[in-house]
């Protein structure tokens, strides 16, 4: 059986092996990997140029360093557009985060015991925000937002006020494992990344509540006369959210050796950036994590590569707010195009050959 | 008794300001097909709704295989056997066909997603039923037919004992539907119990073996098909009887007032020309997907053109979106009303008034309250519309209700040619003689009515004339004298000849 339609063969035996590629290709949200990793190849070609150092071993080591944060929070905001919801409250989780670690270390716990106590009070602010935005219904933006403030609060309140001082000698350690220290010649940072990155890959593309997240954001309804468990599934996304934002706090403490109350100032907004530009979409239902590593990547090679080009702040800040609006404005066209394209290849024609029925 | 697999018993629902079901029994055996009958906002839905777990009742008690079950999920009844084609798609665009008929119980392999796995299954889900569907194909690429096949596959993949079609057939094909009939007889022999709710009747002959009506929410009756009559079954509906399903005036036509000339816009808008008179009512026939919604929409100035021209009154005018056409006079109401029909969460007062804000406001934009409620109280009582109050929510009216919503509100102002695209879909036979009868005193008014429809009794019943289209292209055009089902049914059908001329020749 075999039906030759503008070009397009549908085989139904061969259907399988020549399927392969095209699985990929109609993963959602490729499309825009493909065209945004095209983008980060030209970016880095012409900082390349623009100067010879930005290519070298030890700037890309830095830069790599540089864009762990974006990456680690774009991951957990990811997770939470793809079921159709925002994490406002990043960044004071990264803040409040940095602040618990450092001041407990401080005071003397051990750096592991704060670390650990660190995570759970983060992820407290996760299942907050699942509960208030599945549970009680608030709008995300709205729970977000308080909880957002409320974990500055308490990224202010833990050391009264103050920034810490510096964590000291006994937290040596952990200063190694999260941001100075080197494993097979690359540092920690990009090591501990690239582990989050693989795990919530993971989870998000070959599980169950992967998938659940995904039918979620793309028709609440649909998914709760399915079965899916709606609340469960927002809570997970925003506790995922809240893990990495703590796994920044720490990075952020392990960094400058000292808790600040405004670190992570902005990064919500960040991660949102990573995450459209890699072909997340808002809407939720849409987006791959190999995207948010390229966003993530854009977002760092500009910073890097304007500030190595001699950029001052203002004008990276102006440059990157437009890339943002460009790679969403192409992706807006490249969808218009394939529905037009759709249209004349007869997507209304369905793939297998037309029954015959006689009733 | 014994065989009963579902008794529900004075069960009684209510929602905000309507008592949706009052005092409500129902009965189901296994091996028989029930019709659920009743006029929009009946409560049809409503009571499956309960049965299939996705509202609670207020009151009465259930039985399922014979069990008592006080409180029901969508999971639960699921896991008893209960599975149920929703009226309103409930799909997820984002997925895949296969990752849509499998979500909420995904086959896992060490506790990995086997979409490999799924794949397969649904394919042969889909095969088994003969729906012709790549379960790889994103749904959301889909067209709304092929939608709700994957909602049917969906509810037949669980293997279920009860299953609840709620108007499954009303975006399928005629060919798609006598294959769903096939479907239904399998799964009767089988010894499934199915309910079976749909508001064109002439389906029932064909699959049904008892009727049970509802009417405002309470039960009216049960009946064997064979012992009854469609009339009697409309009596029962309406609480009275319907003498003409299809009433007909005669006008005499007189001078144009409507012409499209050389239409082109994308593929399925190819050089379409027509003529609208004066006191007739011009339908277009068609397959689904024959580009009917495409040249309403192009000639509304919703997609746009490529070229052609439009004439009213004999004089050109520009559309280029749709605020032009209404300005000149020419209103579309629109297929898909949750799409495209109404803003569901704005008031039903609030989408009747809203493309008649002009009239409404003055020249300050102030909107005037009394010509507000006054337009929408006329409207609701021309079209008698089921709702509380005009101040609820779009998406608390039955569907039908909602339809009759969109229709009206183009009708609060006096245009000069009114398009329907596909107005009675999922609306009941009073309601649609409802729709029959405005759409005649808009003929008479002088008013062109365009109407286009998938349903050819409706077409050969009420229009003067009938354009027949096929790919993008009007195939013939036919005096309503002349017309029969069989000639309209060969001209819509002029493309999928060619194709399997084509694939025959390929397959030799
Ligand atoms: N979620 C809801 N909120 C408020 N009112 C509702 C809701 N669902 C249904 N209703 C009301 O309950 C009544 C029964 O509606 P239901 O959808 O069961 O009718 P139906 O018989 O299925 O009609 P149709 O043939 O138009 O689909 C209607 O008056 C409707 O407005
Ligand atoms: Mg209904």
């Amino acid at each position: 059986m075999k039906l030759n339609k503008n070009g397009v063969t549908w085989e139904m035996e061969k259907g399988k092996k020549q399927s392969k590629l095209k699985r990929i290709m109609a993963k959602r949200g490729m499309g825009q990997v493909i065209t945004v990793t095209i983008g980060l190849v030209a970016l880095v070609i012409v900082f390349g140029f623009l100067n010879p150092y930005f290519l070298t071993g030890r700037n890309i080591s830095n830069l790599l360093r540089q864009i762990a944060p974006t990456l680690l929070t774009g991951i957990g905001q990811s997770y939470v557009l793809i079921t159709g919801n925002i994490d406002l409250s990043i960044g004071s989780v990264v803040g409040m985060s940095c602040m618990i670690s450092a001041t407990l270390m401080t005071k003397g716990v051990n750096p592991w015991v704060a670390v650990i106590i660190t995570y759970l009070a983060a992820l407290f602010m996760g299942l907050l925000n699942g509960k208030l935005i599945s549970k009680a219904k608030l709008p995300a933006f709205i729970a977000t937002l308080g909880t957002m403030t409320i974990a500055r609060g308490i990224a202010q309140i833990v050391n009264n006020n103050y920034n810490t001082d510096s964590i000291g000698e006994a937290a040596e350690g952990f200063m190694e494992f999260f941001y100075y220290g080197k494993t097979l010649g690359l540092f920690n940072t990009i090591w501990i990344t690239m582990f989050i990155w693989l795990i919530f890959n993971f989870l998000l593309s070959r599980t169950r509540t992967g998938r659940h997240l995904y039918a979620v954001g793309s028709n609440i309804h649909a998914s709760h006369l399915s079965g899916v468990n709606i609340s469960s599934t927002i809570t997970k996304a925003y506790m995922v959210s809240a893990f990495c934002s703590a796994t920044v706090g720490l990075i952020t403490t392990a960094t400058s050796g000292m808790g600040t109350m405004d670190a992570g100032n902005g990064y919500e907004l960040y991660a949102v950036a990573a995450s459209v530009i890699g072909g997340v979409s808002t809407l939720g239902g849409q987006g791959i994590l190999l995207g948010t590593v390229i966003g993530a990547s854009i977002w760092g090679v500009l910073q890097n590569g304007l500030q190595f080009a001699g950029a001052p702040v203002a004008i990276r800040n102006i440059v990157i707010g437009i890339i943002v609006i460009i790679t969403v404005l192409l992706d807006i066209l490249v969808r218009l195009n394939k529905k037009a394209g759709k249209a004349k290849t007869g997507a209304e024609k369905s793939h297998f050959p037309v029954l015959k029925h006689k009733f | 008794m014994g065989n009963y697999i579902v008794e529900l018993e004075n069960i009684s629902k209510s929602f905000p300001g309507v008592k949706a079901l009052d005092q409500v029994s129902f009965t189901l055996k296994s091996g028989e097909v029930l019709g659920l009958l009743g006029e929009n906002g009946a409560g049809k839905s409503t009571l499956m709704k309960i049965l299939s777990g996705v509202y609670i009742k207020d009151g009465g008690s259930m039985e399922i295989f014979g069990k008592k079950v006080d409180f029901l999920t969508p999971v639960t009844a699921q896991k008893m056997g209960i599975a149920i084609i929703n009226q309103e798609l409930n799909l997820c665009d984002h997925l895949t066909v296969a990752q849509n008929i499998f979500l909420g119980r995904e086959l896992i392999t060490n506790g990995i997603l086997s979409d490999k796995h799924m794949n397969a299954e649904a394919h042969k889900i889909l095969e088994k039923f003969q729906i012709d569907i790549n379960p790889e194909t994103v749904v959301g690429d889909l067209p709304v037919s092929k939608k709700q096949l994957v909602e049917i596959a969906k509810a037949l993949s669980t293997d279920a004992k009860i299953l609840i079609m709620d108007e499954p057939t009303s975006a399928l094909t005629s060919k798609e539907i006598n294959n769903l009939f096939a479907i239904i007889k399998r799964l009767k022999a089988q010894g499934c119990g199915i309910v079976y709710i749909s508001h064109r009747l002439e389906e029932l002959q064909y699959i049904v073996d008892r009727v049970m009506i509802l009417r405002d929410g309470k039960y009216i009756t049960t009946m064997d098909f064979k012992a009854t009559t469609l009339s009697e079954i409309i009596s029962y509906m309406v609480g009275r009887e319907i003498t003409e399903k299809f009433p007909r005036v005669e006008e005499k036509v007189g001078e144009e007032i409507f012409e499209v000339r050389n239409l082109n816009a994308g593929r399925m808008v190819r050089n379409i020309s027509f003529s609208l008179y004066k006191g007739e009512i011009l339908g277009i026939a068609g397959l689904m997907g024959a580009g009917r919604t495409e040249t309403t929409r192009a000639i509304f100035g919703a997609d746009p053109k490529e070229s052609g021209q439009i004439f009213i009154d004999g004089e050109e005018v520009r559309i280029r979106r749709p605020m032009d056409a209404i300005k000149a006079g020419l209103v579309l109401v629109p297929e898909d009303r949750a799409k495209n029909g109404l803003c569901t969460k704005l008031s039903v007062k609030e989408n009747i008034t809203l493309p008649n804000l002009d009239i409404i406001a003055s020249k300050l934009g102030l909107v005037n309250r009394k010509k507000e409620e006054k337009i929408t109280e006329t409207s609701i009582k021309n079209f008698d519309i089921k709702l509380a109050n005009a101040e609820v929510l779009a998406d608390s009216l039955s569907g039908g209700n909602q339809q009759k919503v969109i229709v009206s509100k183009w009708l609060a102002r006096n245009s000069k040619v009114i398009m329907f695209d596909e107005p009675t879909r999922g609306i009941d036979v009073a309601s649609k003689v409802e729709i029959y009868q405005i759409m005649n005193d808009l003929k008479s008014k002088g008013i062109g009515v365009l109407f286009v429809s998938s349903e050819l009794p409706e077409i050969l019943g009420i229009s003067d004339r009938i354009l027949v289209m096929a790919d993008g292209k009007i195939t013939k055009e036919l005096d309503v004298k002349d017309a029969t089902q069989d000639l309209i049914l060969e001209y819509a059908t002029k493309f999928d000849k060619k194709l399997d001329s084509r694939q025959e020749a390929i397959e030799a």
